[in-house]
């Protein structure tokens, strides 16, 4: 990688990418059940991005 | 009617509690963005990327704004749809299988208002967020790429809504009758897929078809007028939604 990245750019991305997991990590504090073992929600969330809160919010909420 | 708004309040309060009025408008705003900076940094990409021999030239044109933002509109008919999709699909069906349809059903309350009240706060949810996201997108293409008029954007944005509408309305019909939640993304997911793909490949015989409304959106932001057919998709896919809201919100044997 020699290129420069403009961060300026890129920034709005990482602050979605970080609204996306901050508000599914939220969610999983506070819910007692999830589809699965919670803390593989949390690794998920944490380490795949983007994709991992949206799984969450699809598939990984128990519906009461 | 007063009965009505208090249902509507009720889906928004919902949509609120899990989050999805936050995230389905973030994500589009994603894809939005996502698409005018790696048209604008594709050559780099390429060059970075590729283990091409020292010295070999790629020469890429870069794209005018029209393409770049019909690129998100594609963008938005993938990956937007299957999360519109995804997020809805338990619209009524989740609710069936918790004993909350029973509940709410028990009160003085029509079960067309019940649907119409969901089926509209699940359209006013998606269209914000496309809305939100072609923003967004419209936004970085002028800063990255050049300039572009925003009426073309509202004007594009709305057609392709129509179908986006379309596609929403056929979820919900099939999540008042499906037990499960997973065939009603399946379904919807399904029937957009081959109503895209058979449009593209018999055309003269699909001028009907609801997907030609993403081709005239698209053509709309790429040559900034209308191409092909626009008022026969728009007639037969208005009649097709009302048709199938109708027939949504007058299931009753379902219960």
């Amino acid at each position: 990688m020699n290129f420069e990245i403009n961060w300026a750019l890129v920034a709005p991305l990482l602050v979605i990418q970080a609204i996306l997991m901050i508000i599914a990590l939220f969610d999983l504090t506070k819910t007692e059940k999830t589809n699965g073992p919670k803390w593989m929600w949390v690794l998920i969330v944490i380490f795949i991005n983007t994709l991992g809160p949206i799984l969450y919010f699809i598939i990984g909420k128990k519906h009461s | 009617m007063k009965k009505w708004f208090v249902l509507h309040r009720k889906e928004w309060l919902e949509m609120t509690r899990n989050y999805k009025v936050i995230w389905i408008p973030l994500i589009f705003v994603l894809f939005g963005l996502m698409q005018p900076i790696t048209s604008y940094y594709m050559p780099e990409i390429l060059k970075n990327a590729s283990n091409l021999p020292e010295g070999s030239v790629i020469e890429i044109p870069m794209p005018t704004s029209g393409e770049v933002l019909a690129q998100t509109l594609g963008q938005f008919n993938q990956m937007g749809i299957l999360v519109l999709v995804l997020a809805f699909m338990g619209i009524v069906s989740s609710e069936r299988k918790s004993g909350m349809l029973k509940a709410i059903l028990v009160k003085p309350v029509r079960f067309s208002s019940y649907i119409t009240a969901k089926w509209m706060s699940a359209v006013l949810l998606s269209v914000g967020a496309i809305f939100l996201g072609m923003l967004a997108s419209w936004y970085y293409t002028v800063l990255l790429i050049g300039d572009y008029p925003f009426m073309n954007i509202v004007k594009g944005t709305s057609l392709y809504l129509i179908w986006i509408m379309f596609l929403l309305t056929f979820t919900v019909f099939l999540s008042t009758f499906l037990k499960s939640s997973g065939f009603v993304a399946a379904f919807t997911l399904l029937l957009s897929i081959l109503l895209t793909l058979l449009t593209s490949l018999f055309e003269k015989y699909m001028e009907w078809s609801p997907a030609q409304l993403t081709n005239a959106a698209a053509s709309l932001f790429i040559s900034g007028k209308l191409e092909g057919p626009l008022m026969l998709p728009l007639i037969t896919t208005v009649i097709l939604t009302a048709l199938i809201l109708y027939l949504a919100a007058t299931r009753k044997s379902s219960l």
